[in-house]
């Protein structure tokens, strides 16, 4: 062999690093581009070279009319903020009593609310969107965050549960040995200890409320605008307007990372229901 | 009060949400692919089948939707793309995230690293990723023309959003960058539970790393697969987001799939009725996979 063992294995090693290295490019190139084009003059969009004049243009003109991007910001900050504060509470209760008690068709109810997260989005919408041309609240964010309910709903109750599920039930026995009543306990013992896992289903239910975009496209058209519907409205006459897009990609997708990075390890469980640990 | 009540009132408003906002749409939806609604003609449905006008022989006017899918040819377009697309998506994300999980599991600074970076693409907003493509895609000035020029001459000048079949890869593409980061992760996770001594014992005994994995590593692994091609076929199957923004649908149809299919009914035709009926064809495999997939789930606890 003309090849050591050794060696060998220090090519393999080698290799390896490659891979992985090119697998890192492939997904920084993506963001790269964006967070690049966003700072490129228009001139440049057209140009692959990696020097250019950094701009902050681009982000004065998405906040300017016509594309008034604020109100995009506020209306997607507004409905993803309100989905979660009302989808936070009630899952909390739910998931603390799939969680504690036996309960008559608890199995059912509790197979039937993971279930409805796999309905396809487009189904949900139509009856949705007749139900508010005839009560007149299309085009209002009261609107959107109704229908994302039923897309938040369920991953919350199923994280919120696990986080429960790994409290121990002594603290709660003692209180209710007590003689402090289940109301008490829920309030003043099981939500202080499950707090860090509420805020992080919060966190992970923000983000699926503001990356959602096929209720958003259907539901509004105007006044009730959210940021990734936002973004078909960077064309002119000359064509798309990328270096614009980048930039209010940037204010999609930046803190969104952030997020997400705050919550790393229960991201993954989100999305799987905890079949992966 | 007690908790023989309680439990059932804590569990109540939820129920609620998710019925009102989740299966009351979808009984809705059934009852009206039995109608018909052109709601630019009229602002309310119509029955297909009345039995004082029809009688009951006609009663099969009341499958008109659905028997109109059947012999739609755009129908059955959009079918065989949305299999295509599930496929290859299926098939090259669990392969990829599998590879890359492997190379990543065994730890050290850098790959720790490259494995923080892993939650970016996941964490994006589809609708962005759609177009950030269509903006690398640009024939002119796009990055992947760039790149093709250096690595492979002959694709360089290819139209990848004009093409039928190039549209069809370049979705794929975006959606395989998508989710084999954030499966990667998965199976990394899916690779911890491997039992560490067998995989030892099987390398002592001093058998070739690819029959380790063969024998020890895929076998303890298919339960955490399994969920991963469920889980990604469901969410394929699905796909709208980054059709409407990287081609919508197009050219032609070449890369319309079902949902995309049912949006262009209801909103673009607003023939609500027919939708729906569309709409029913996709949830009833859905149905299968969930059911699957619960049963793999909850198989575990």
């Amino acid at each position: 062999m003309s090849m050591s063992n050794r060696s060998r294995k220090k090519l393999l090693d080698f290799l390896q690093f490659l891979v992985i290295l090119l697998a890192a490019i492939i997904i920084l190139v993506p963001i790269y581009w964006i967070v690049s084009g966003a700072f490129k003059q228009q001139v440049d969009i057209f140009q692959l070279k990696l020097l250019f004049t950094p701009t902050l243009d681009n982000f004065k003109i998405i906040f300017k009319s016509p594309y008034n991007l604020f109100d995009k910001l506020v209306n997607s900050t507004l409905v993803a903020l309100s989905t979660v504060m009302i989808t936070i509470p009630l899952a909390t209760l739910a998931a603390y009593s799939f969680s504690r008690f036996r309960m008559k068709a608890e199995k059912v109810m509790f197979v039937t609310i993971l279930a409805t997260q796999f309905v396809p989005a487009v189904v949900i919408v139509l009856p949705f969107f007749i139900l508010f041309r005839d009560i007149g609240i299309l085009d209002t964010r009261l609107a959107l965050v109704l229908v994302n309910l039923s897309l938040i709903m369920p991953f919350a109750i199923w994280m919120i549960k696990g986080f429960i599920d790994g409290i121990p039930l002594d603290t709660e026995e003692a209180a209710l040995v007590d003689g402090s009543g289940r109301i008490q306990v829920v309030l003043n013992v099981v939500i202080p200890m499950a707090l860090p896992g509420v805020i992080t289903a919060g966190i992970f239910c923000f983000i699926l409320a503001w990356n959602e975009f096929l209720f958003a496209l259907i539901i509004t058209t105007n006044k009730a605008v959210t940021l990734p519907v936002g973004l078909s409205l960077f064309h002119a006459e000359e064509g798309v307007l990328w270096h614009l897009i980048s930039a209010a990609g940037i204010m999609i997708m930046l803190p969104m990372f952030v997020l997400a990075t705050l919550i790393q390890k229960h991201f993954v469980q989100g999305m799987t229901m905890g079949a992966v640990r | 009060m007690r908790d023989r009540y309680l439990k059932y009132l804590f569990v109540m408003p939820a129920v609620l949400v998710v019925f009102t906002a989740a299966i009351w749409p979808l009984i809705q939806s059934f009852y009206m692919s039995f109608r018909e609604w052109k709601l630019s003609r009229s602002r309310f449905s119509r029955p297909l089948w009345e039995y004082e006008y029809d009688g009951w022989e006609n009663i099969s006017y009341l499958f008109e939707n659905y028997l109109r899918a059947f012999e739609d040819d755009a129908m059955w377009n959009a079918v065989r793309v949305t299999s295509t697309f599930t496929v290859a998506s299926v098939v090259f994300t669990i392969g990829l995230a599998l590879a890359l999980a492997l190379l990543l599991a065994p730890g050290g600074r850098f790959r720790f690293t490259v494995r923080t970076l892993l939650i970016l693409p996941f964490a994006m907003s589809p609708a962005l990723i759609g177009v950030s493509w269509r903006f690398m895609f640009q024939p002119d000035f796009g990055l992947f023309k760039a790149f093709f020029d250096v690595l492979i001459p002959p694709l360089a000048d290819a139209d990848w959003l004009g093409d039928p079949t190039l549209a069809l890869i370049a979705v794929t593409g975006s959606d395989v960058w998508h989710w084999t980061p954030y499966l990667t992760l998965v199976f990394i996770g899916g690779l911890a539970n491997v039992p560490r001594d067998a995989q030892e014992a099987a390398m002592i005994d001093g058998a070739p790393a690819w029959m380790v994995f063969r024998d020890v590593t895929l076998p303890s692994m298919l339960p955490v697969l399994a969920v991963g091609v469920i889980l990604k076929t469901i969410f394929s199957l699905k796909m709208f987001d980054q059709v409407f923004m990287l081609t919508n649908g197009g050219p032609g149809n070449a890369t319309q799939t079902l949902a995309h299919f049912i949006y262009f009914q209801g909103f673009k035709y607003y023939d609500m009725g027919y939708a729906s009926a569309v709409s029913y064809l996709l949830v009833i495999p859905m149905f299968g996979l969930t059911w699957l997939y619960m049963r793999l789930v909850f198989l575990k606890k």
